[in-house]
């Protein structure tokens, strides 16, 4: 009789296995599903949650146990659950559906409470809503790719939202002081860099409040810092130029 | 009928004496808040409808005028009116003496006195006795009244006996059409009857005409109370606007008298319901002026005709152009039929209103005095969006007049004073009420009274983010249209409706999206907003044991390492090296004092106009920028409180702290304090502006290094401040004492390695995780594709360790190899300085918070509940459950009706009043208003740890911990990392294979 009969084949269902090589040899354990990111992050704290059994193997599917010289070998040290809780944070697994799905579900949100807090309206000058944003990046079909860093994603989610929806940037507001033989030459810079001008003030200085796009601040500082050798000056008045306060609508 | 005459008059006698006790109760409520003057004249209305049996709705209508010397409700004195709606009579005792009078022979008024109470008549003698009840007699208004609607109502409905009605009819010299007569529902016929008989119409009109007062009888209290809106007195006012009363008390309709109009609501009516657009019924003349037309035209044809053997001309010609004109001019009106027109509803106090005026529409905040010294310039043809907010005043042309008959409106040429109308052509003029004169020394009317304020919010939506403009749009039509309505646009970007209640609620989201914005909607519950704080160590533990210090609870973090943590929790500061390892910053967190955190939020604009100037003062424009003295004082006034009340928390902690305070956070005027304490450094102070003297004492070069990046220093505990670290919401009552700031100006000092050191460890905690400039020029520029990396690895957070590890090698060599150009090179890695100052100094903020115990702290609404003793109980169980504390409780002077105070926190305030309704059957009316900030007094992170704590609350205490339960819903709403179990338990999952 053929040991692949089904009354007698093991399957493993709610098995999430965890590998890693190490001197040379491969290493498993089995462990539950959706459990072991959360050991990685610390919520899990009950090893035997986590794990299904103590026992490394080196193949879990087909239940091969490693042996003990080889663990001695490459862990040095005999103690299986020492080794269990080695493999448990540093080896590869394939993350399991829940795991996945929340991890997606809260880099989205991430993403959208970014965006949100990043962007304003123009016309009104006021932030949207997180639920709007969220609403906007699923009728664009955004995908979340969860290898990347949500900041970066939300910054190109700005910019495919501006093709179906009025939204911008929030502008940083500045507040440069260049002095007085500079400022002739670098006020027409400053003002190509600036998308406002909202005042300016000659008192032996060049006294200049401006509202820049938050991704030229860098551009700015340098101006200011090196073309004036660090006799300019550069505040920052407000990260974000939004209408403040409630308001009623009438 | 099932009740018989008598029971139904006792029955009747009941409601009346239910009512009356309700008015009474009201009444004397009101004498006891000395509220009975303004009260003469208000209308009152009790419908007691009380159902009889399962055929009949019988409602005793009584109107009545409450007065002093008339308090009550009473039949014989005229103030009653019986009535039916279903049968369509109604009666006061009035026409009944009157028909009885002649009937009997007595007098009229000595009947409509003894037709309503214990009287019976004596048949023998034909004279009225007293105590009808006690003899066992029918009393009059049984006999008379009574009876003889029971006799009609038998004859027709019940018996259907057609003779019977016939004698009736007759006896009562009615005349009923035939056809009513022979209809086959008895019901008709006792209608037909009875609107002969006792008809309800003239029998309400007639009451409303004789027991309303009118215009005229307006009294001199109330005129000055209309007129006098902001508890002012008529004294203040300008003298023409005095003089106005007069023209008020006479509501003359003359010409010459000014006009004063009150415009209590704006109704929005479909255009094609305006009397313009109907096709209305001709009258007789058009008729026949039509007719001859029609005949000369026929008379035309027919010359034509008789000319058309000899020319070609078509007859249709001259027939068409008319023809065509028509068609043409109700061609452009149909089209202007779509979408609505604001009608204001509105009284005239005085003078006479015509189509074609310009008057002036005045704003509910118009003050006559400013306007009549000249300070408020008119604009005319101006609309109300486009006024300014301090102006009130706008110039109108009354466009039509209407007289509001229900849903009909019958349009008027002319209307004089005293009547109640509908104008157009004020859509954009008046929001909800206003005022319109033809003079502008008119007072602005007081508001409407309200009984219900508006209660339920909740956060709107378009279910397409490109449809928001209509959004707003039809928000403001609604908010027009609906005085009982407030929308505001939250600082997040969220448009609230707040509406009375539930069912209005459900009414003002279906206008919304079929009426005013045509889009579909997205409703939810408003984002509650929180703030973080740190407080004082506690003394007790949840089950109020002292605290052991020795085996103080480790603090769980959300990002740190455990020894990390447990190593700043014995010191209360953080001290940080940027990424160059050019500078060093040593931050200190301390609680701020209640008190004072109360007077700074308080206080916030405040704070903001002195941050302002003293910015001004910074760039050293001392002419430009000059605090008027009512502002300096006041400013002086708040730093001597806030001088007072450290002084009075622990002056030694806090000696010198009020000149030592160099920002407020967030936004620059928020309740949180950054304080310079870096000794010998002095900053100028944000009272630089009232005078204080700071020595600007010689400094030395690394000072004048550090005065450079303030700014930054700043920057970064506003953005600290702006997002705490339990969920990213902004602190409040947190002070920063910036200790120590060390700054080495020439970096080559510190040897390469144990810079190499430094950013290690900063890759390990995710410093610049939230900081935006750094991340976008980190981003921008393609030289940093390494400290991208970098980033992006600690963000993810799951292998952090190993990363660094992996990194290690990488940074080490370049160290190594370009030792001397080393400083340029960080430069460029590390962006700019004040960047990577503004990202430290936020960063140790936060640490430096979370060195002390976190509270999350929640906005609380009072809430004011007016209730009956019956559903105290249910009231209590229903603000336990959402956490509310009950403040007050008094027993209200006169009445039965108890008043409750208590806080809710807004967080559990969805649905509250919906609950409390449903809870106590409607008789608790609650009223919300925001109040206060309070801390949350849990530890979001707590968990039992003593073993009286394991033995009350077991291992787990998250139904418990509300403060957990908030942030953690803050947090999944953010998309942040919350410490939960996606699966409790990992053996329970289900395990379904794919080929099983």
């Amino acid at each position: 009789m053929s040991i692949f009969t089904p009354t007698n084949q093991i399957r493993l269902t709610n098995v999430a296995v965890v590998r890693m090589k190490k001197a040379g040899k491969r290493f498993e354990i089995a462990c539950y599903k959706n459990k072991v990111i959360e050991w990685r992050n610390k919520v899990e704290t009950d090893i035997d949650e986590v794990l299904q059994t103590h026992t490394v193997f080196t193949n879990v599917s087909k239940g091969q146990v490693a042996k003990k010289d080889d663990l001695e070998h490459a862990f040095s040290t005999g103690d299986q659950t020492e080794i269990c809780k080695q493999i448990l944070t540093k080896g590869e697994l394939q993350v399991s559906e829940k795991e996945r799905s929340t991890q997606l579900e809260s880099t989205f949100r991430d993403i959208a409470t970014t965006v949100a807090d990043k962007t304003v309206n123009p016309e009104t000058k006021r932030p949207y809503t997180v639920g709007v944003i969220e609403k906007a990046m699923k009728d664009m079909h955004f995908s979340v790719k969860p290898n990347r860093n949500p900041k970066q994603q939300a910054l190109e989610v700005v910019k495919k939202l501006k093709e179906t929806m009025e939204i911008e940037r929030a502008q940083m507001r500045l507040k440069i002081i260049l002095p007085q033989r500079e400022a002739k030459k670098l006020k027409d810079k400053v003002k190509e860099i600036s998308s406002v001008i909202e005042s300016e003030h000659w008192d032996g200085d060049l006294e200049i409040v401006c509202l820049i796009d938050p991704g030229c601040y860098r551009q700015m500082d340098e101006l200011v810092r090196t073309s004036t050798k660090a006799k300019g000056s550069l505040e920052v008045l407000s990260l974000k130029n939004i209408a403040e306060g409630d308001d009623r609508l009438e | 009928m099932k009740m018989s005459p008598c029971e139904a008059y006792t029955h009747l006698q009941r409601i009346l004496e239910e009512v009356n006790a309700i008015t009474g109760e009201l009444f004397t409520s009101d004498m006891m808040e000395q509220w009975a003057c303004t009260s003469g004249n208000d209308e009152r209305q009790h419908d007691a409808e009380v159902q009889i049996d399962q055929v009949f709705d019988w409602s005793n209508t009584g109107l009545n005028d409450i007065d002093d010397s008339h308090l009550y409700f009473s039949p014989d004195q005229g103030n009653v009116i019986f009535a039916s709606a279903i049968n369509g009579w109604g009666f006061g005792i009035k026409h009944f003496a009157r028909i009885y009078a002649k009937k009997l022979g007595m007098k009229e008024a000595v009947l409509q006195k003894t037709l309503w109470g214990d009287f019976y008549l004596n048949a023998k003698t034909k004279r009225i006795c007293k105590n009808a009840q006690n003899k066992g007699k029918k009393s009059l208004f049984v006999q008379f009244v009574l009876e003889n609607i029971w006799a009609v109502h038998d004859a027709v409905v019940t018996k259907k006996d057609k003779e019977m009605t016939a004698k009736i009819v007759k006896s009562l010299c009615l005349e009923v059409p035939a056809r009513d007569m022979r209809h086959a529902d008895p019901h008709v016929q006792l209608r037909a009857i009875f609107d002969q008989w006792l008809p309800l119409s003239p029998a309400v009109l007639g009451m409303v005409c004789e027991k309303l007062p009118s215009p005229l009888d307006i009294g001199e209290r109330r005129v000055e109370k209309l007129m006098c809106s902001h508890g002012q007195s008529l004294d203040t006012m300008p003298e023409a606007t005095q003089k106005l009363k007069q023209d008020f008390l006479q509501c003359s309709a003359g010409d010459a008298a000014p006009v004063i109009v009150y415009v209590s609501k704006m109704v929005s009516v479909e255009r094609k319901c305006l009397p313009e657009f109907k096709q209305r019924s001709l009258t007789q003349e058009e008729l026949s002026l039509r007719r001859e037309l029609a005949r000369e035209r026929h008379a035309e044809r027919l010359r034509m005709q008789n000319q058309d053997e000899t020319t070609d001309v078509l007859p249709e010609s001259i027939g068409s152009p008319l023809y065509n004109g028509d068609t043409s001019e109700t061609g452009g009106k149909s089209e202007a039929t779509d979408g609505n027109v604001f009608i204001a509803f509105a009284r005239i106090f005085s003078g006479t209103l015509r189509p074609g005026q310009e008057l002036y529409v005045l704003g509910p905040k118009h003050n006559p005095r400013k306007a009549l010294e000249g300070t408020e310039v008119v604009e005319a043809a101006s609309d109300v969006y486009s006024l300014e907010s301090n102006k009130h005043i706008t110039v109108c042309t009354i466009q039509q007049l209407y007289l509001m008959m229900g849903k009909e409106l019958e349009s008027l040429n002319e209307v004089p004073a005293g009547n109640v109308i509908g104008i157009a052509g004020l859509g954009n003029h008046v929001l909800k009420s206003a005022t319109i004169s033809s003079t502008i020394a008119c007072p602005a009317f007081t508001d409407m009274y309200m009984t219900a304020a508006p209660i339920v919010r909740v956060a709107l939506e378009p279910k397409h983010s490109s449809q928001m403009s209509q959004l707003v749009q039809g928000m403001k039509l609604l908010n027009q249209a609906d005085p009982c309505v407030q929308i505001l646009v939250q600082e997040t970007g969220e448009h609230i409706l707040v509406t009375a209640g539930e069912v209005h609620l459900k009414r003002c989201l279906d206008d919304l999206e079929e009426r005013y914005a045509k889009i579909s909607l997205d409703v939810s519950a408003p984002i509650v907003p929180f703030r973080e704080t740190i407080i004082p160590p506690p003394q007790l533990d949840v089950v109020n044991e002292l605290v052991d210090n020795t085996s103080k609870q480790p603090v769980v973090r959300l990002n740190y390492s455990e020894e990390e943590s447990q190593a700043e929790q014995k010191q209360e500061w953080v001290e940080m090296k940027t990424r160059n390892g050019i500078c060093t910053i040593r931050i200190r967190a301390i609680p701020l004092p209640e008190n004072v955190t109360k007077l700074l939020d308080d206080n916030a604009d405040l704070v903001k106009t002195l941050v302002k100037c003293s910015n001004f003062k910074q760039g050293e424009r001392k002419d430009s920028f000059e605090l008027s003295t009512d502002m300096r004082s006041q400013l002086q006034e708040l730093k001597h409180k806030l001088e007072h009340f450290f002084a009075e928390n622990d002056s030694e902690k806090w000696e010198g702290v009020v000149d030592q305070i160099w920002a407020f956070g967030p936004k620059g005027n928020g309740p949180n304090i950054f304080l310079n304490r870096i000794p010998g450094f002095s900053h100028p102070s944000v009272w630089q502006c009232l005078g204080s003297t700071v020595s600007q004492s010689a400094q030395s070069a690394e000072f004048r290094l550090l005065k450079v990046h303030c700014s930054s220093m700043v920057n970064g505990f506003q953005l600290a401040t702006l997002a705490g670290p339990l969920c990213e919401e902004p602190m409040m009552g947190v002070c920063f004492a910036l200790e120590s700031c060390k700054l080495q100006a020439d970096s080559s000092q510190s040897s390469s390695t144990t810079d190499c050191k430094v950013t290690a460890d900063d890759v390990i905690c995710p410093v610049s995780c939230g900081d935006e400039i750094t991340e976008t020029c980190a981003t921008v520029q393609d030289s940093n594709v390494l400290t991208a990396d970098k980033k992006s690895s600690s963000n993810s957070a799951t292998s952090c360790t190993v990363t660094v590890a992996a990194l290690m090698p990488d940074t080490q060599p370049n160290s190594e190899h370009e030792a001397p150009s080393l400083v340029q090179v960080k430069q460029q890695i590390f962006g700019p300085f004040s960047g990577q100052l503004m990202s430290i100094v936020k960063e140790s903020c936060r640490r430096a918070f979370q060195c002390h115990p976190q509270r999350l702290k929640t906005a609380m609404y009072s809430c004011v509940i007016l209730t009956t003793a019956e559903v105290l109980g249910r009231l209590y169980g229903v603000l336990s459950k959402r956490h509310g504390r009950i403040i007050s409780e008094e027993m209200k002077e006169g009445s039965q009706m108890f008043d409750i105070t208590a806080v809710l926190p807004v967080a559990e305030s969805f649905g509250f009043a919906e609950e409390i309704r449903k809870k106590t059957s409607g008789l608790a009316m609650p009223q919300l208003v925001y109040s206060h900030w309070e801390v949350v007094d849990m530890d979001p992170f707590w968990v039992p740890t003593t073993d009286e704590e394991l033995l009350h609350y077991g291992e787990k205490a998250d139904s418990e911990n509300q403060a957990r339960k908030y942030m953690n819903s803050i947090r999944r709403r953010k998309g942040l990392k919350i410490q939960e179990k996606i699966i409790e338990h990992g053996e329970k999952q289900r395990t379904l294979g794919r080929n099983k």
